[in-house]
């Protein structure tokens, strides 16, 4: 590869947001133990009977994890906004959007694979049978890349904002709703034996559809972003 | 110095001005960079410099008038790595070592031919700290790796904002003899500074800001 081109471009940025994450792993971790706390809490709330908890297992993994994701999105552009790295990508060669697509996959990689990886433990800690574990962990393959791409326009949104915390989790949360229903459906139909690969179609569907137009509408909001 | 023999600017300013809540931060100012060409943006605090700067890069955009690059209208889909803009954050990943972050540079613009990461740590005077986190050099250390980058990359135009602040004599003289290489290759720079300036090469364009 030649530096300078799309692909260098691409492998360096994505090289560059890998190691930095691993460089700050205690940040990787964080949403992992939330999600296994929270996940924990349940039990005790609302008492350990194994039919309810099976009931309501998918439903409690799927907005614990999107509730960790919503944890971590906050940084996703703030540290290359606040120390001039930004300045450095949208002045490159490449399309911004191409960038902010290789920062959203490190993100993703950083954010969401760790918890895919927990959600099979923390579903059958709430009792989730054993065959309804590969359509929970497919339903959030599909999902998890869906939300950080949704809430990357969000926060290339708010970026110029000093506390987006809260505004971020308002306006992220009523987006999610459809990704919630589609994957929760997956999974409660594969508990009940009923065919579940309509909703996790759908699910297919609405990725396919930010991949291509999510990093777009944050390149454009970023630039808005630095216009102050 | 000599400027090549064409005489398209490289950047070219026409009755540039910027306006914050329909006050004017800066201008109308023209001018005109050839290759080759060094100028210094001169003016007090507040009187705009930084501003004119995001605007040159296009990330402000202009209230009225047009930037040029090569003769064509500026816009960051069309500026394809000709510009470096140096401002007062530095581009530095302080959990990255100076290396890892010029690998990140030259991974996007490309490496100017002829040179390395090795050769332009040395040549910013950070030989033995190449692997340090850029989080444990000093304020003038950073700025000096921030400088690496700008010798790494191929851009023909620079743009620094205040390129001189924390830097000891040696460090200035720096900056005037990486200035003078980049102007003797064909290079344009645009250099703001409120305090007094002097080229080790006679003396710059100066385009003075009033506030």
């Amino acid at each position: 590869m030649t530096p300078g081109s799309t692909p260098a471009a691409c492998a360096a940025l994505l090289r560059r947001d890998l190691t930095l994450a691993w460089r700050r792993r205690g940040d990787i971790a964080m949403p992992v133990l939330y999600a296994v706390i929270v996940t924990t809490l349940f039990p005790f709330a609302i008492g350990p009977e194994p039919a309810l908890l099976a009931r309501i297992a998918g439903g409690v993994v799927f907005v614990i994890v999107l509730l960790a994701i919503l944890l971590s999105l906050d940084h996703l552009f703030r540290g290359d906004i606040e120390d001039g790295s930004m300045e450095l990508l949208m002045l490159a060669p490449q399309p911004l959007a191409l960038l902010v697509a290789m920062k959203i996959l490190a993100h993703w990689i950083t954010s969401s694979l760790p918890l895919i990886v927990v959600a099979p433990v923390l579903a059958s800690m709430l009792k989730l049978p054993p065959e309804a574990m590969p359509v929970l962990v497919i339903a959030l393959l599909l999902s998890t890349p869906l939300l950080c791409l949704l809430g990357a326009v969000l926060v290339a949104l708010t970026a110029g904002s000093r506390r987006s915390g809260m505004l971020l989790a308002l306006m992220l949360l009523p987006l999610c709703v459809p990704v919630v229903i589609f994957a929760a459906g997956a999974l409660a139909a594969a508990q009940e034996g009923l065919p579940w690969v309509a909703p996790i179609a759908w699910l297919g569907a609405g990725l396919a559809m930010a991949l291509v137009l999510a990093p777009l509408a944050c390149a454009a909001a970023l630039r808005i972003a630095m216009d102050t | 110095m000599t400027s090549p023999p064409d005489h398209t600017a490289l950047l070219e300013a026409r009755a540039l001005c910027f306006l914050r809540q329909d006050e004017p931060v800066f201008g109308p100012i023209d001018f005109a960079l050839r290759g080759g060409e060094i100028a210094l943006v001169e003016g007090d605090n507040g009187s705009g410099k930084t501003t004119l700067m995001r605007v040159l890069t296009g990330m402000l955009r202009p209230g009225e008038g047009e930037v040029l690059l090569d003769g064509a209208p500026f816009s960051l889909d069309t500026v394809a790595g000709a510009v470096v803009f140096l401002g007062h954050h530095l581009g530095l990943k302080f959990d990255m070592t100076p290396r890892e972050n010029l690998r990140l540079a030259a991974g996007l613009y490309g490496v100017r031919s002829g040179t390395d990461e090795n050769a332009v740590l040395r040549e910013v005077g950070l030989a033995g700290y190449e692997d340090e986190p850029v989080r444990q050099l000093s304020a003038g250390q950073k700025k000096r790796a921030a400088l690496a980058r700008l010798l790494l990359l191929p851009a023909r135009v620079w743009l620094l904002d205040e390129p001189y602040a924390n830097l000891d004599r040696d460090g200035i003289a720096l900056v005037n003899r990486l200035l003078d290489q980049h102007a003797a290759r064909g290079g344009a720079a645009l250099v703001t500074s409120h305090g007094a300036v002097s080229f080790a090469g006679g003396e710059p364009r100066r385009i003075r800001l009033h506030a």
